[in-house]
């Protein structure tokens, strides 16, 4: 039972940290960014070149993460940025943009499968039970991130100018907001928070041309649920995280599979705010 | 009378060169793209070395061996596309597949309508039978065996746990190893799936560890799912005797540390020290130079389909299909793998290697089996 407690903490973890890269940029930009998996990915080969490099592991995540905002920045200026006034082109463009983004971890890497090292191996014992410490230190690492991303929202000039901008952006922008800054900005955050997130799930996976894919999936169903409020995300991954561990060990690892598909479209149904009270 | 032999022989060889012989076409559909797309280049190198070994000797009846590759795209789509342009457009005289399950039933029609000899050369889950289909690969009863034995006599395991991708071959390893560990008096305690593509096996490791079972058994789809799920066992610290179905040389080796001490069955392993395998080792490393890909449990028997078709035209003494399918029961291929003959209901006895893997990542030959039968295949083919 106590493992148990434990997989659906660290699973929660594990989804907070994915989905909130996707989160930011759905948020101030209006934009579902496509290219979220992709990004995710590439935090992933960063963390394998960490590896290959010979670097330790535990500077794979900031150094994803700073690659990620630098490369969040261009993308933003060269192909995002035309494209403000036609949303749906956008979403388009992103999705475009991750396949060209993992084709080209195809040619260069190849489609076979590679390994980051883990800064953690093995386990370690917490009230009692053994338990994966890489696992652990990122369920710790995604409650400090979200903590500090809350604190990012609503105690910086940036929180407030991000904030005044998710609410209304013409308002804002009369109000002297340079909001295509503040999308600038998101943008490279979002992007840099994915790509760290990569980096930061791969020593517990590999890493292949597609590995964000599935993730993509599960944090679209996360924010579509949560709105953009990160301790809505938080919420939404426990409740939807912790389901899919229960049925997954007492009902059958395939339904689980499902679980956060499948009960994300029951909530839209019931309540289509989802969590979000905004 | 020798001095005409000489003569015929020289007119042999002017036509030969006037108009050289028609080439026997041998049609090799595999997935260059899709899944095995990773395998894919090492199976085209070893039938290229094949076709041009068999040449360089003379070709077969005294006509060249001449391959046509096309994509299946690991599935069955593409190989409906590839069997039709290869049966009906190129008009191949035979195939030799190492393929998916999927494009290997989506191609059975066409072979059978096309009525052409097909050498299926990738292990599978077993029991696919057809008129014009020989198969030189292993199947579930010569893979199940030998760590299943080596499980209960060298760590007196009783209690098994298995785990699998919920796809074909998954499912029917795991069945058949179910069936085969009870025979045995053992018990299984736990037998869990995950979607095919799934790489979160957090809840499945809960389970098991919870079961508390003496060994584990694995059988997951290539690649990520089967990487992910070793790495994610140690991190958990699973320590317990492992056996994994899906792994190969090339996977452990690229997983170093984390695949120390998982067992394998294989009819091929390249480390085998004999003759045959040091020779074949060293032809692919000659022919393909730098770009050489490490030789492996499906490109080998590419290898000695290649040959059995050969083998197998030449003593039909013609490309005729129901000749040429009547002869692969009766021909013995001297490959890297041994001496390995197609009389089994269209399967093959094979000796399987039980491999562990060192923490380098290499895997060492534990125990040979000799000679293991594949059991009953295709009753209906039986003589």
């Amino acid at each position: 039972m106590g493992s148990v407690t434990f997989d659906i903490l660290t699973t929660a973890g594990i989804l907070f940290v994915v989905a909130s890269g996707l989160m930011i940029i759905l948020g101030v930009m209006k934009l579902l960014n496509f290219a979220h998996g992709a990004f995710l990915t590439a935090g992933g080969y960063a963390a394998y070149l960490t590896g290959a490099a010979g670097i330790s592991p535990w500077f794979s995540v900031p150094l994803a993460g700073i690659v990620g905002v630098a490369f969040g920045l261009v993308v933003e200026r060269t192909i995002i940025r035309p494209l403000y006034s036609r949303p749906l082109d956008a979403i388009l463009a992103t999705w475009g943009l991750g396949i060209v983004i993992s084709q080209i971890f195809a040619l260069t890497f190849g489609r076979g499968v590679q390994f980051a090292p883990s800064p953690l191996s093995g386990t370690i014992e917490v009230l009692g039970i053994e338990y994966s410490a890489y696992r652990l230190a990122v369920s710790v690492i995604a409650v400090l991130l979200a903590i500090a991303l809350i604190g990012l929202l609503s105690l910086t000039r940036f929180g407030l100018n991000a904030r005044a901008v998710i609410v209304n952006e013409d308002l804002a922008r009369g109000l002297g907001i340079d909001s295509t800054r503040v999308r600038a900005i998101t943008f490279g955050l979002g992007s840099g928070l994915a790509c760290a997130a990569g980096a930061l799930i791969t020593p517990l996976l590999s890493v292949d041309p597609n590995m964000g894919l599935p993730w993509l999936v599960n944090s679209f169903m996360l924010v579509l649920i949560s709105g953009v409020s990160f301790p809505s995300l938080l919420l939404a991954s426990l409740i939807l995280g912790g389901t899919q561990v229960l049925i997954s060990t007492f009902i059958s690892p395939i339904l689980g599979g499902m679980t956060i598909v499948v009960l994300a479209a029951m909530i839209l149904r019931l309540n289509p705010k989802g969590f979000s009270r905004a | 009378m020798k001095l005409k032999k000489v003569l015929v022989g020289i007119a042999c060889c002017l036509g030969m060169s006037a108009y050289a012989a028609e080439p026997i076409k041998i049609g090799i559909p595999v997935g260059l793209s899709g899944a095995n797309s990773v395998v894919a280049p090492s199976v085209v190198q070893a039938s290229e070395l094949a076709v041009e070994e068999i040449n360089a000797k003379g070709g077969v009846l005294g006509r060249p061996l001449q391959l046509e590759i096309a994509d299946d795209a690991s599935g069955a789509q593409g190989a409906q596309r590839a069997y039709d342009s290869l049966v009906f457009q190129k008009e191949v005289d035979g195939i030799v597949a190492m393929e998916t399950t999927a494009a290997r039933n989506a191609g059975l029609p066409i072979v059978n309508r096309g009525r052409v000899p097909l050498i299926y050369t990738s292990f599978y889950e077993g029991r696919s039978c057809s008129p014009w289909m020989y198969i030189n690969a292993w199947v579930p009863e010569q893979q199940v065996e030998p760590i299943v034995d080596q499980f209960m006599s060298e760590y007196d395991a009783k209690k098994f746990f298995l785990i699998g991708s919920d796809y074909a071959f998954g499912r029917g390893m795991l069945k058949f190893t179910r069936e085969y560990v009870e025979s045995k008096g053992g018990t299984v305690v736990g037998e869990s799936y995950l979607p095919i593509e799934g790489s979160d096996w957090t809840a499945i490791i809960s389970q098991l560890r919870s079961a508390n079972p003496d060994a584990l058994i694995t059988s997951t789809s290539g690649g990520a799912p089967n990487v992910t799920l070793t790495r994610q066992l140690r991190s958990a610290g699973v320590d317990i005797p492992y056996g994994n179905y899906a792994i190969d040389e090339g996977t452990a080796k690229s997983m170093g540390g984390n695949a120390e001490g998982v067992y394998l069955a294989a009819s091929y392993i390249s480390s085998l020290d004999t003759p045959a395998n040091r020779e074949f080792l060293q032809a692919i490393k000659d022919k393909f130079g730098d770009d050489a890909e490490t030789p492996n449990e499906l490109s080998v028997p590419q290898y000695d389909g290649i040959y059995a078709y050969a083998a197998a035209v030449e003593k039909a003494g013609s490309t005729e299909p129901s000749a040429v399918i009547d002869a692969l029961s009766e021909v013995t291929v001297e490959g890297p793998r041994g001496a390995i003959k197609m009389d089994k209901q269209r399967h093959a006895a094979l000796t399987m290697y039980l491999g562990k893997v060192a923490s380098d990542g290499s895997v060492e030959v534990v125990k040979s089996f000799k000679n293991v039968d594949p059991g009953e295949q295709c009753p209906q083919f039986a003589d």
